[in-house]
């Protein structure tokens, strides 16, 4: 039974509202999950792939929903909804209103007779999914029941019957339930804007005119055509598809939103790429745009990629409309370039309408029940340093309910969410591990291998390239294999609970999973053997997916044939599996917090009134970071006095130890129990502190690339030395009668190919204040692409309102600068005109945006052993879904050195990074896993190959004069296995024995 | 005649190489379905008899692959399977398989790129050897 005080309730069951359900539920904390839908999942259910890696997306989420519904913190309530919240931040009752489901869950099978029985019948938005009177929403739902629409159904009677369980109840009805919560999270998200408001586009007359979302079920293997890419209006394959971006979002007409959705470009781009991926040159990809917004970490060059690689075409335009041709069925687009002020007509076979995001009408009613602020676009109002906090206490928001945004952030919003919420919850008790819910181990010792083999499909994932049923018949044939079958998503909630259905039927001993990476799901598989009463070193993964059928899909003969060998592998692999047990130490408290910068400060400060000690240690003489040298956000607030008063509060915390002048010199131990090594102040003296987990909030650098005369000429600077400027030397930057400003110096270039994403808002921001100090100043801003996303567009529209004149550039003919004296000559070619013009400007202000600190993160990466990506900057251990998480654990990392950051999203990730190391050190015990080495006394010849092998300096020669290797100690490398000549240590799940007859299954064929 | 298809073991340490091969997945970087891998936690646990025996049942070329150098997880496991593999290789010489047929490579766990450029150049390198000598013996020795 939930402790009342210890409970959250999170409002929204979409990928932002699981993920704050799964942060708290790890830290402990209990939590009730409401969602009005039949089932959890939200938005990102319904999409076919996710960018930037073009992952499947249920593959993706799945595991998060069983997760979900199967986590003892969490309790799952779907059809449900707040009719009222009273009390306060630690003390709240809320009402809860349960729509009836007119099934009885403990009853239903999920056998899908009633849904075989009542076809379909009723349009389902988004159009193109039908619904039955009965529905399950995808065929990973969670709750794994199905709902039905009373209202829908013409004879109750034949329904209730047609149930062999028993399970339809046409008499449920509302129910009323209270409930006691510490907080609320809302993560209600939004809906996408439905372009049949707008007639010129033919959305709703013309069937192949698409929206992004529908488009997305279209290539969905779970939709409506199988993954099939037809035409709606004939059922053949497209040839010419366009994409039209801002579709309502940007605009000042009728049902227009001024705002930037954020999202859009991005999805385009990935519905065009894998429609390309797809079907090759088969296929032409067209994306009509006004902005190319690719501003996240690693999009521009996912960008790149869809044009050179994929050939994606860009045009940027915005089209007025689109004109069906009734006798050939095709779509007319007419548009202009910049190359020619004629109308281009093109025709294409489909028209995809990229739509943004809209706020519901009950989400408004929501906010008005829980007495929340919104904005004047009805997003969530949060306070202005504290990004996720609504304008109640003890209520916050994520996700794109707060403002429109991607993935990524908003599992950033979640974490933070989780980390604010938990701090109006009761202190954590001391926590128990778990295992008494858990069935007991079965001994499987001297058993004869009973090998289940479960192959999955992952949709089109691995079932569009081999025939899973096939590998699946011919792995049953393989020794040991008393059970083989295909398993379709295997992550999900229903094929795990078949799967362990299947352990316990069959007796199986061994499991092997054909799938995806063991990196991502190996532990998912790891629990599901547990929780079926096996030992979780008794499963293998075969690698089909990643290491297969991605990369060979044009070899398909081939393709079988390797997921063959693999799985072949696997078999002899785990038949020679043993059962382990996990190691565990005690867990160190303490945080470690690098970066004494804006992130690092949040990070410090939350963890610490969490009851956490806390290490705060910065590389400079004082707390502040980059922050200290800007002046004011876009929206006009005063970042100096927040960084005052949060250096204030950081310096007087009692839990906090600031340690300034520190560098990192040698990091060892484990995640919950290391030790890292500062050379600390002008006297380098060196301290050791002890700790369990590690923030990395070491910020970025300011991009000084040495061009347009930046350094040489007075009358040049950047952007930030501008924002200063503006306040200290009012009547100097008044004086200014042409002010030029050049974006994307520096980014978005070869050298530095990503997207700084502040430096437009920075241009914006400046431009807006200087024309304050003087309406009569001539503003240039020479651009590529205005990436003003979310309602930092609103202050875009206003500058252009106010005369600021943007003119775009190309990078082949950039702006050349000449010295004129005191003043400067900026030539550019005005894309229009087609012509070279010259402004002669009293300032330059560069965009130089952000860079990889290289020297400090390649320093930080080989103390803590952490990957970087291509661009030099912390590889995330999941780019989508765990952002703040590094791929190390025990290490989270916060601010712009993940990627640039605005303040307010340094807070967010600062706050999300706290709440994941509470997550982690909810735990009283570090799990070490079993592998580790060990030494056979009897083989030990004490030569002390080993001694010096080992990394870590762990094997010793013990009193009895053999070598010894403290378990605890022990990293499981195992190299000291390799190196020993009397073959006297193996390093358990890696013995030279299963590697031989893994390598044996593996080649036996070639053999 | 139809193409020599070679079998190709990659021993992958879990923390760059094998990452980086799930990287080529993820960004769908095709290289030739020839090379088969397996998962070790470093590189440095590949013990001169893993190679062997992978040449013995039958591959035709073996790839180690590590962490970038100073890079490794446990600090200097590929250091350690670098000098295992060029340790290995005047005995390979001597039983009459070619040294190259066994290499260490190294990259980042980011470098999903490298290891599809990797493996299909591998695939083509010991496709031009032509099979494993140690294959031929093994089939005569079958067929007599």
């Amino acid at each position: 039974m939930p402790n009342q005080n210890n409970t959250v309730l999170v409002i929204g069951g979409g990928v932002g509202g699981m993920k704050a359900a799964m942060d708290l539920s790890e830290a402990g904390r209990d939590v009730v999950l409401i969602d009005q839908a039949t089932t959890i999942g939200g938005l990102m259910t319904r999409l076919d792939r996710t960018f930037p890696t073009n992952n499947c997306d249920l593959c993706t989420i799945s595991p998060n929903l069983s997760e979900n519904a199967r986590d003892k913190h969490i309790e799952v309530l779907p059809l449900t909804q707040v009719s009222g919240l009273k009390g306060q931040a630690g003390d709240f009752t809320v009402t809860l209103a349960r729509a009836p489901r007119y099934i009885d869950m403990e009853k239903c099978t999920a056998c899908g007779d009633c849904h075989k029985a009542f076809p379909e019948c009723v349009r389902f938005e988004p159009g193109l999914d039908h619904r039955a009177p009965t529905c399950m929403r995808y065929p990973q739902a969670t709750p794994q029941a199905f709902s039905i629409d009373m209202e829908k159904c013409d004879d109750v009677a034949a329904l209730v019957n047609v149930c062999p369980a028993g399970a339809i109840n046409p008499d449920d009805g509302e129910r009323v339930e209270k409930r006691q919560a510490g907080a609320v999270v809302l993560a209600i998200g939004a809906e996408l804007f439905d372009p049949s408001r707008l007639e010129n586009f033919g959305y709703g007359v013309y069937p192949d005119v698409v929206t992004g979302l529908e488009y997305e079920r279209i290539m969905s293997a779970s939709g409506p055509t199988g993954g099939e890419l037809v035409r709606p209006s004939n059922g053949k394959p497209p040839q010419r598809v366009a994409w039209i971006q801002c579709v309502g979002s940007r605009g000042i007409n009728r049902e227009d939103v001024p705002y930037c959705s954020g999202v859009c470009c991005m999805y385009a781009l990935k519905e065009a790429i894998v429609t390309k991926e797809r079907f090759r040159d088969d296929i032409e990809a067209t994306i009509f745009y006004m902005d190319m917004r690719t501003y996240g970490k690693d999009y521009e060059i996912y960008c790149d990629r869809a044009r050179k690689t994929y050939g994606v075409r860009l045009e940027r335009c915005r089209p007025h409309s689109v004109i069906s041709d009734a006798a050939s069925g095709q779509l007319a687009i007419s548009y202009a370039t910049d190359a020619s002020s004629e109308l281009t007509t093109e025709q294409f076979d489909m028209v995809v309408l990229s739509t943004g995001f809209r706020i519901t009408e009950t989400a408004c009613q929501l906010a008005r029940v829980l007495g929340i602020e919104l904005n004047e676009y009805n997003f969530a109002r949060t306070q202005r340093f504290s990004p996720v906090a609504t304008s109640r206490p003890g209520v916050y928001v994520c996700g794109v309910f707060e403002s429109p945004k991607d993935i990524p952030e908003t599992m950033m919003q979640a974490s933070a969410a989780a980390c604010l919420a938990s701090k109006n919850l009761a202190p954590l008790a001391a926590s128990g591990n778990g295992e008494a819910m858990l069935p007991p181990e079965r001994d499987v010792s001297g058993e004869a291998p009973r090998i289940g083999v479960f192959v999955c499909d992952c949709g089109q994932n691995i079932g569009g390239v081999i025939d899973v049923e096939a590998v699946a018949a011919y792995a049953g044939k393989l020794p040991g294999v008393v059970l083989s079958q295909s398993a379709g998503h295997g992550c999900s909630r229903e094929a795990l609970e078949k799967i362990k259905a299947a352990i316990v039927k069959e007796k199986l001993n061994r499991v092997v999973i054909g799938g995806c990476s063991p990196r991502t799901h190996e532990n998912l598989f790891q629990n599901t053997l547990r929780e079926a009463g096996l030992n979780k070193y008794l499963v293998e993964m075969a690698n089909i997916r990643d290491q297969d059928t991605w990369v060979h899909k044009n070899y398909p003969g081939m393709a079988v044939a390797k997921s063959k060998d693999l799985i072949r592998m696997a078999v002899s692999g785990v038949a020679q599996a043993q059962a382990l047990s996990d190691n565990t130490l005690p867990m160190n408290k303490d945080v470690l917090v690098l970066g004494g910068g804006v992130s690092g400060m949040n990070s410090a400060l939350e963890l610490a009134d969490q009851g956490h000690r806390v290490y705060l240690a910065e590389q400079a003489g004082h707390l502040g970071g980059i922050a200290m040298a800007v002046r004011k956000t876009l929206e006009g607030d005063d970042v100096q006095s927040y960084m005052a008063d949060l250096v204030e509060k950081v310096s007087q915390h009692a839990l906090i130890e600031v340690i300034t002048q520190a560098i990192v010199v040698d990091h060892s131990g484990m995640p919950g129990m290391c030790k890292t090594g500062f050379q600390i102040g002008p006297r380098m003296y060196y301290r050791q502190i002890e700790h369990g987990a590690t923030v990395l909030a070491t910020g970025a650098t300011h991009n000084v690339p040495r061009m347009y005369r930046l350094g040489e000429h007075a009358a040049v600077t950047t952007q930030i030395e501008l924002d200063s400027l503006i306040e200290d030397e009012p009547e100097r930057v008044k004086a200014w009668g042409q002010l030029v400003m050049i974006q994307c110096v520096g980014s978005r270039v070869p050298e530095n190919p990503n997207c700084s994403r502040i430096c437009c808002q920075s241009a914006i921001k400046n431009a807006l204040r200087v024309l304050d100090l003087n309406p009569e100043m001539r503003v240039f801003v020479l651009y590529r692409d205005m990436r003003t996303y979310g309602f930092s567009e609103n202050y875009y529209a206003e500058a252009r309102r106010r005369g600021v004149i943007f003119v775009r550039y190309e990078t082949d003919t950039p702006p050349e600068v000449t010295p004129d004296g005191d003043q400067l000559e900026i030539a550019f070619t005005d894309p229009i005109l087609g012509r070279r013009l010259a402004i002669t400007a009293d300032c330059l202000a560069l965009s130089t945006g952000m860079a990889v600190n290289e020297e400090a993160t390649e320093d930080l990466a080989r103390i803590f052993h952490l990957t970087r990506g291509l661009d030099g900057s912390f590889l995330e251990e999941h780019v989508k879904l765990r952002p703040t998480d590094l791929a190390v654990p025990g290490f989270f990392v916060a601010g712009s050195v993940h990627a640039p950051k605005n303040i307010k999203e340094c807070i967010a990730q600062a706050q999300a990074a706290a709440g994941r190391v509470l997550a982690m050190l909810s735990k009283d015990t570090i799990n070490l896993g079993a592998m580790v080495a060990r030494v056979d006394p009897e083989k030990c010849a004490t030569c002390l190959a080993c001694v010096r092998a080992c990394p870590y300096g762990v094997p010793f020669i013990n009193e009895d004069r053999y070598s010894e290797i403290d378990p605890a100690k022990c990293h499981g490398c195992g190299i000291c296995a390799s190196e020993c000549p009397a073959k006297a240590i193996e390093l358990t799940r890696f013995e030279d024995a299963p590697i031989m007859t893994r390598l044996e299954g593996l080649l036996e064929r070639s053999a | 005649m139809e193409q020599f298809e070679p079998t190709i073991v990659a021993f992958c340490c879990h923390y760059c190489a094998y990452t980086a091969a799930d990287m080529a997945g993820s960004m769908r970087l095709e290289y030739p379905p020839n090379v088969k891998i397996i998962r070790v936690p470093c590189s440095g646990r590949v013990d001169a008899i893993h190679i062997m025996k992978a040449l013995e049942k039958g591959a035709d070329g073996v790839l180690v692959a590590g962490c970038l150098e100073g890079d490794c997880h446990f600090k200097n496991g590929n250091v350690k399977a670098l000098q295992r593999v060029t340790a290995l290789h005047p005995f390979l010489e001597e039983i009459g398989i070619e040294a190259e047929r066994v290499q260490m490579v190294n990259m980042s766990a980011g470098m999903g790129g490298r290891f599809a450029q990797i493996a299909t150049e591998f695939t083509e390198k010991i496709r031009e050897l032509g099979p494993n000598p140690a294959k031929a013996g093994a089939s005569r020795l079958a067929a007599s």
